[in-house]
């Protein structure tokens, strides 16, 4: 009986040190890879990701918003954006998003694609503080994260509100088949595409498509605005 | 060499499909009986492919056929001329009914009352009684082709088997053959055929395997179901949509402009590029179904 007692308690003891040990080397591996974050975020050059964004870059979806059946977010793919780190499409819940597909390189119309988001951006006024804007590259091969982190400070995307993203060639069609998106290779280093701009609510569903360039963009302007829960 | 030995040496090797397109013939001549067809070698060696050894065999599905490497002419593609496909394999018939009622039964996620909208809009499945139950109204409802299937459930399906949707390129390639010959798609009397094949009106979809058998020996390419490709988005046509009404061609792509048709006898291809432009993802269809393909 008392060599039974004796026993539980020894065995207790040794969870509890195995516990500590455990604890001990779940902090090591944690500061180790935080330092290794650190390093590579310094080494990037990027800014701090400020703290209401920590929830997005995690991957996981704000709390509030719950994705529904209709989502783009079911796709469970993984993506990476400027910094370099993993994404899920899901991160992007929670926030109004229009969303787009291009690809740096992109001479012809992509830089029009881009003109129309920020034109999109400055009718919302004090609404588009609340929006996110979204580039998916068609063509990860080139578009690497660094390049995606280049050509947004080029063309002065701020990282605060936009997010781009690469991915494998397979997930890319998958978002390109749920956007309704076209796209194939024009000649050596040219992708042919539609050009489309889509809305899609917290939950991200799509809630209006804008297809074609430099039109009119109240119809995606109201869109976003009823996204939002805005009337006019 | 001179030009003239040269060209008398490529007459020697028989007619090929790079000679064909460059003449545009529309009676190109027939491919010399020294050359045997995929599906004459088979028949030689005693029929089907060993289940055993085939991966992507199994018993409960159909074997595949091995399509062998070669060019073609796509009817819109990247550029205006040939393509390489390489060699790949390829269901003989599409996936049937009772295929793909085994998938779901193993697969519930892909049930008619569970999937996810963004994966199969309100058509998914939509004849079938229950999500387990195709309701066969006759023996043979079991072997036709499965329909209202999406493209993400057509390439679950694929994916559960270990296998993958074919490419667009490859379904071409291997839909431009008819029965004596793999490159038939300038072939004005085979276009007229299939032309009346796809517009002759039908009230359900034949058993898998009835209806012609190609060089490869693939059947049902041609007027029984539209398949789905792994890449439909790749297909980018001037005018496909009702949206670029707002804006000319230049607007809505993004590009010098879409290329154009390299064939314009080739209707059914038209029918077919055509159909796949409006496409998206979860779209299901009383007319559309599929079949797998694999990596050689």
């Amino acid at each position: 009986m008392r060599g039974r007692r004796l026993k539980r308690q020894e065995t207790a003891r040794e969870r509890g040190r195995d516990g500590a040990l455990a604890l001990a080397l779940a902090l090591a591996i944690a500061s180790a890879l935080g330092a290794t974050l650190a390093v590579a975020v310094i080494e990037a050059g990027t800014p701090a990701i400020p703290d209401e964004h920590a929830h997005a870059a995690s991957g996981r979806p704000a709390a509030s918003t719950p994705i529904t059946d209709a989502s783009l977010y079911n796709l469970d793919s993984a993506w990476r954006d400027g910094t370099g780190e993993e994404r899920r499409l899901a991160s992007l819940a929670g926030r109004v998003q229009l969303v787009s597909m291009v690809y740096t390189h992109c001479a012809h119309t992509c830089p029009r694609v881009l003109a129309d988001m920020k034109r999109i951006e400055a009718r919302l006024g004090a609404d588009g503080a609340e929006v996110g804007f979204v580039l998916i590259s068609l063509d990860p091969e080139r578009d690497t994260p660094e390049r995606l982190r280049e050509f947004a400070a080029s063309v002065g995307l701020d990282p605060h509100r936009w997010t781009l993203l690469t991915g494998r060639p397979a997930d890319v069609r998958e978002v390109a088949a749920v956007l309704g998106v076209s796209y194939r290779p024009d000649g050596e280093t040219e992708i042919a595409h539609t050009n489309l701009i889509a809305v899609l609510d917290g939950a991200g569903e799509i809630r209006h498509r804008q297809l074609g360039l430099g039109g009119e963009l109240a119809e995606t302007v109201a869109a976003v605005r009823s996204a939002l829960g805005r009337t006019e | 060499m001179t030009p003239t030995l040269l060209l008398l040496a490529i007459a020697a090797l028989g007619p090929s499909p790079l000679a064909a397109t460059a003449g545009g013939l529309a009676h190109a001549p027939r491919v010399p009986h020294a050359v045997k067809s995929p599906r004459a070698l088979e028949a030689a060696h005693g029929g089907q492919p060993d289940r055993a050894t085939d991966p992507v065999g199994g018993s409960a599905f159909a074997a595949m056929v091995r399509i062998p490497a070669g060019r073609f002419t796509p009817l819109f593609g990247s550029t205006d001329g040939e393509v390489a496909v390489s060699a790949f394999r390829l269901d003989r018939h599409p996936v049937t009914v009772a295929e793909f009622a085994a998938f779901v039964e193993a697969y519930p996620a892909w049930r008619r009352g569970k999937v996810k909208r963004v994966f199969a809009d309100e058509g998914y499945l939509r004849g079938w009684h229950e999500d387990l139950d195709p309701g066969f109204a006759g023996p043979d409802d079991a072997r036709r082709p499965v329909t209202d299937v999406s493209w993400f459930a057509a390439r679950a399906y694929c994916e559960a088997r270990g296998a993958r949707l074919p490419t667009l390129d490859e379904w071409e390639f291997a839909a431009a053959a008819s029965e004596d010959r793999p490159d038939a798609f300038r072939d004005a009397e085979f276009n007229q055929r299939l032309l009346e094949l796809y517009t002759r009106p039908r009230p359900q979809a034949p058993v898998v395997g009835t209806t012609f058998e190609n060089w490869y020996g693939v059947h049902d390419l041609h007027g029984v179901v539209w398949e789905w490709v792994e890449d439909f988005t790749s297909v980018l046509l001037s005018g496909a949509g009702r949206e670029d009404a707002a804006g000319t061609d230049r607007k809505l792509f993004c590009a010098a402009g879409s290329v154009g048709a390299t064939d314009t006898g080739n209707y059914a291809a038209f029918l077919r590029y055509a159909f796949r432009a409006k496409l998206r993802g979860a779209y299901t269809g009383a007319r559309m179904g599929f079949r797998c393909a694999a990596d050689a």
